[in-house]
């Protein structure tokens, strides 16, 4: 809990290492709009794209992963009290073999050749093996909020299931693993990495942080302590069924997952509107972009959409815009967070640091928001008009390129008010 | 004099911010009155160190802190 005494100050990590992986994400934002723009309607066309699924892994891995394996590297300590072992190593190595790893997966997905595809899975592989090792120690050790450490345990187990099945599947696509059908295993690979890993993720930092950062009453406790492991478990059962081949158990155990994300998504959006303090803020605005989009996917998939508009639902719906909104509130407060701590500790009480919301020009955050809203709308207008697929991969652009200067904007305001220390007291 | 705070209905860390600046901007002899609605631990370890006192009063949901520096 952010509320035990110097626990917090002490055993962060140092500001560099999340931060690192904050900044590399937007910039596979860039590349995935890119793609889009490159190759236009035809990526949209169908999931099994070859572009198309190089798109979802420069989002999935390159942004998506960047984002949670900093955070949860910062916010172990913080939240479960649990510091990761070796931090600055796991973070030196982790992130750039999560970032030539993504980018050498999504070449070869894309342009084929399979001693790239297979180099960039196991760069991969590797990268979050060295990432979910220490973490699950750390995990093992976690205290606190029980419905948060069940949460990240459940969403650390599905990371692992999720890369083990990408392995899989790579072993197939080079002919080294021979599968009865691929498509299934897909399905299985899909569900652990998007209802697993981020859902439960999500689910177990917005337990946490909702109540905590908007200052709303907590979660049911019934939703606390049991919806992750019961949504672990539909995830578990709808997957070996879809690998089995068991249609109707599969639909059921995976319709229920998803019923029970929609409930959460709903609980979530009950909560905001029940703040004590009314003020408008970007944040808040992905967080409500997110959890409806949340609930779009859910019904796009029941209706029998077209599967790629779940998937933009999904992927640039919830996965590029909630970890936007996420960084707005996490990067301000841990550079106002890392400056405190060279004040305490420098006992320079005579300067006056800059306050957290000063860090980041939330014009500039609310205009992030509406470009990211608006490539959201065109991505999915483009589902069923393709003329529109080209200006979505710009708009992505612009808005990771807004995003991605926010950061750096945070970081650089950071460095202005550290440098203060260096000037001796009168 | 007192001069009285309510942070309650603050995200954080404006809690901590407001008291901080507000510790700045106090008269000698004055105290700071704060009313919190969780009792803030990280801000105790500041005021340890920089030579502040404090009292606590109150329970879940409203606690109310007088804050006034050492040796006064």
């Amino acid at each position: 809990m952010i509320s035990t005494g110097g626990l917090a100050l002490d055993q962060a990590p140092p500001f560099h290492i999340p931060a690192r992986f904050f900044l590399t994400a937007p910039l596979f934002a860039v590349l995935a709009g890119l793609l889009l723009v490159w190759e236009g309607p035809s990526l949209l066309a169908s999931r099994w794209m070859p572009p198309a699924v190089a798109a979802t892994h420069l989002i999935a891995i390159g942004y998506l992963g960047q984002v949670m394996c900093g955070a949860l590297l910062q916010m172990l300590p913080v939240m479960v009290g649990a510091p990761v072992p070796a931090v600055r190593w796991v973070g030196a190595l982790a992130h750039p073999l999560l970032t030539l790893g993504a980018l050498g997966l999504a070449w070869g997905l894309w342009r084929g050749g399979s001693v790239i595809l297979g180099l960039g899975a196991s760069v991969t592989g590797l990268g979050f093996l060295v990432f979910l090792i220490p973490v699950t120690l750390a995990l093992t050790r976690a205290r606190g909020e029980p419905g948060t450490r069940m949460a990240l345990r459940a969403a650390a187990v599905a990371l692992l299931v999720t890369v083990v099945l990408g392995l899989v599947l790579t072993g197939s696509l080079l002919g080294w693993v021979r599968l009865a059908e691929f498509t299934p295993w897909v399905d299985a690979h899909a569900a652990w990495g998007l209802l697993g890993w981020v859902g439960l993720l999500i689910l177990g930092v917005a337990v946490q942080v909702i109540p905590l950062f908007y200052v709303t009453p907590p979660y049911p406790l019934l939703v606390r302590s049991w919806l992750a492991p019961t949504l672990l478990a539909g995830i578990f059962l709808g997957s070996l069924a879809v690998i089995h081949g068991w249609h109707l158990t599969a639909r059921l155990a995976l319709g229920a997952s998803a019923v029970g994300f929609v409930l959460f998504a709903v609980l979530t959006l009950g909560l905001l509107a029940k703040r004590d303090r009314r003020r408008q803020d970007p944040t808040l605005l992905h967080w409500w972009t997110a959890m409806i989009a949340m609930i779009g996917a859910t019904l796009s998939s029941a209706l029998a959409a077209p599967p790629t508009l779940t998937g933009i639902l999904l992927l640039a719906g919830l996965g590029l815009g909630l970890p936007a909104g996420m960084l707005f509130k996490i990067l301000p407060f841990l550079a106002w967070f890392h400056l405190q701590h060279r004040q305490i500790t420098t006992g320079r009480f005579d300067l006056r640091l800059p306050h957290m919301g000063t860090l980041l020009p939330l014009a500039w955050a609310r205009a992030q928001f509406g470009l990211h809203g608006l490539a959201l709308l065109l991505l999915m207008g483009a589902v069923f008009i393709p003329a529109l697929a080209r200006p979505a991969g710009l708009v992505l652009v612009l808005s990771a390129l807004v995003l991605q200067g926010l950061l750096l904007g945070v970081i650089l305001a950071y460095r202005r008010a550290a440098l203060a220390f260096l000037v001796p007291a009168d | 004099m007192d001069r009285l705070l309510d942070v309650s209905q603050l995200e954080p860390p404006e809690p901590l911010e407001r008291i901080l600046d507000a510790l700045a901007d106090l008269v000698p002899g004055d105290q700071l009155s704060v009313i919190h609605r969780r009792v803030p631990f990280p801000l105790y370890d500041m005021l340890r160190r920089m030579g502040h006192r404090w009292e606590t009063v109150g329970e879940e949901g409203r606690y109310h802190i007088l804050i006034w520096p050492e040796g006064e």
